[in-house]
């Protein structure tokens, strides 16, 4: 029995995709090591694998790669709550009411080719160095995806279904909450996945200008200290929890439209 | 649902048409197009009245303004004497196209009408349940449309309708996009609420059969500006059955209702009158 579960289990995560892109991944590495390894390449500046999987065990073992996960994933998640519920509301209702979209339209529109990054030095300069400046920037990051995406997705309501709520008697508000709303929920995702990856390149963007923890503060200051391994490590780690929140929050989207006939890819 | 029935005036028309007229305004330099004019309808309490015609002839925007979808530029429309000025409840309406909320389960799109109206949740449910079964798909009550085959979503649509209490029930060509075999258990569905709750039904289609098989009286459009052509009684028995699609009276009726279109046609046709118009009539004759 558990031989033949394992057999089946075996079958089903070796698939070509998953045996050539492990491959892919390794030959990367390799190549990399390579490099490093080469006599003339200076072993403190750029660290050979075993180097790294040291530092990351140093890092662990010192308790500084979670402590500086943790007040990093803090700042991410405060931001992207506070800038995604904003995004929502306003960006639905911008979509939906004329004249909500009147009053909101010039300033989501105005906001939107303007990078959060440029807002970093008006930011230091008004609320100073502190954890409110760097929630302020992550703020500016996720919303601005997920407002365009919200208003984008209340214009493509489907008019049959609105047709079909008025006719039963639903008011215009009804309207609004029960067929704009969630109709328009597969736009709302795309926006929060969107919002997620700018979000967490905001705050790396913040930690590195000045914090007292976080990963963005521990690649840059190991890096002044040519700790390149542990600069590695950071990177590694950054990119780990990136591609972990983007499932999530893939994750929770594909069950909020599981009535969607439509398949999204990941 | 009753009361209401009751309280009607003996006599007076349950919806009434009153010189109405419509014009879209379109293109630049803007033109008025007409496309429905002087239309005058009455429907009696109880009747199954459908609505042909060639396409573009302007039926399903009358249905609309039947419903207070759309509001007419001239005249108005009646429903038990007051004016229509807006949708409300009573003018149940069945779209053409698959209008069954994909994000709410079978009960839920049943439901949505009576929870819009404050209906208390156990009358909800008990609303639910009749509505469900009458339709035979209290077996899939949990499931979403998109589990369904599109008659079966046709069939939510039809109960998310009658579960409202409405008084009268618009149908655009609810069944146009169904395959024949669909269509006609979804006519034979429809017959059968009609009967068992009694209610007027004002149902518009371009199929010749479709209109014979259900209908107490049919009228007959003609095309831009769509004007009432004829009003066609049925001389068909009910109940209608499978036997019935296949009689000889239901061949004459047909043949009858076929001439008066083409009257209809050539009356009112416009110089060019479009190939939609031919493919209609084409459709329509290969079948006689």
């Amino acid at each position: 029995m558990r031989t033949s579960g394992r057999a089946a289990w075996l079958a089903r995560i070796c698939t070509p995709a998953v045996l050539v892109g492990t491959l892919s991944l390794a030959a990367v590495v390799a190549i990399y090591w390579y490099m490093a390894s080469r006599p003339g390449t200076n072993p403190a500046l750029v660290p050979t694998p075993p180097t790294i999987i040291k530092a990351l065990r140093e890092e662990i073992a010192s308790g500084d790669l979670l402590v500086n996960t943790v007040a990093s994933l803090k700042r991410v998640v405060i931001g992207f709550c506070i800038g995604a519920s904003l995004a929502l509301v306003l960006g639905a209702l911008a979509g939906w009411f004329r004249y909500a979209g009147y009053v909101l339209n010039p300033i989501i529109d105005a906001l939107r080719p303007i990078p959060a990054l440029a807002y970093i030095p008006l930011v230091i300069v008004w609320i100073g160095i502190g954890e409110p400046s760097r929630i302020i920037i992550i703020v500016l990051a996720v919303f601005k995806p997920c407002v365009v995406n919200a208003r984008a997705g209340m214009k493509e309501v489907a008019q049959i279904y609105v047709d079909a709520a008025r006719t039963l008697g639903a008011s215009r508000w009804r309207v609004f909450m029960t067929v704009a709303l969630p109709s328009a929920v597969p736009y709302f995702i795309a926006g929060l996945r969107t919002g997620v990856s700018t979000g967490f390149l905001a705050l790396v963007a913040a930690e590195l200008i000045a914090a007292p923890s976080g990963l963005g503060f521990m690649i840059q200051n190991a890096g002044q200290y040519f700790r390149t391994d542990i600069t590695i490590v950071g990177i590694v780690v950054i990119g780990l929890l990136g591609a972990l929140l983007d499932q999530i929050a893939s994750r929770t989207g594909r069950a909020l439209t599981a009535w969607s006939e439509v398949r999204r890819e990941p | 649902m009753m009361s209401a029935r009751e309280q009607a005036p003996a006599g007076m028309s349950k919806l009434a048409v009153r010189g109405l007229t419509h014009r879209y305004v379109m293109g630049s330099p803007p033109e008025k197009l007409t496309v429905l004019s002087n239309i005058d309808l009455d429907v009696a309490r109880g009747q199954f009245v459908c609505i042909i015609g060639e396409s573009g002839c302007g039926k399903s925007t009358l249905l609309r303004m039947m419903a207070g979808l759309l509001l007419p530029t001239e005249g108005q429309v009646l429903h038990d004497g007051t004016k229509v000025a807006g949708v409300r409840h009573e003018l149940g309406f069945v779209f053409q196209q698959d209008a069954v909320f994909p994000w709410l389960t079978v009960e839920k799109n049943v439901a949505y009408g009576p929870r819009s109206r404050g209906v208390p949740k156990a009358q909800r449910e008990r609303l639910v349940a009749t509505w469900c079964e009458a339709v035979g798909l209290t077996a899939f009550r949990k499931a979403y449309p998109k589990q369904l085959s599109g008659g079966m979503r046709k069939r939510v649509d039809l109960a998310r309708a009658y579960a409202n209490s409405p008084d009268i029930l618009l149908m655009d060509e609810p069944f146009a996009a169904l395959d024949v075999q669909t269509k006609a258990e979804m006519q034979d569905a429809v017959l059968e609420l009609w009967r068992s709750t009694g209610k007027t039904v004002v149902f518009v289609t371009h199929d010749l059969d479709e209109a014979v098989f259900l209908s107490d009286v049919v009228v007959v459009l003609s095309s831009r500006p769509g004007r009432v052509h004829a009003i066609v009684p049925s001389t068909l028995a009910r109940p209608r059955t499978a036997e019935t699609r296949v009689s000889d009276a239901f061949a004459a009726a047909k043949r009858t209702l076929w001439t008066t279109l083409q009257e209809a046609r050539g009356r009112h046709a416009g110089p060019g009158q479009s190939e939609a118009v031919e493919r209609v009539i084409k459709a329509n004759t290969a079948h006689i």
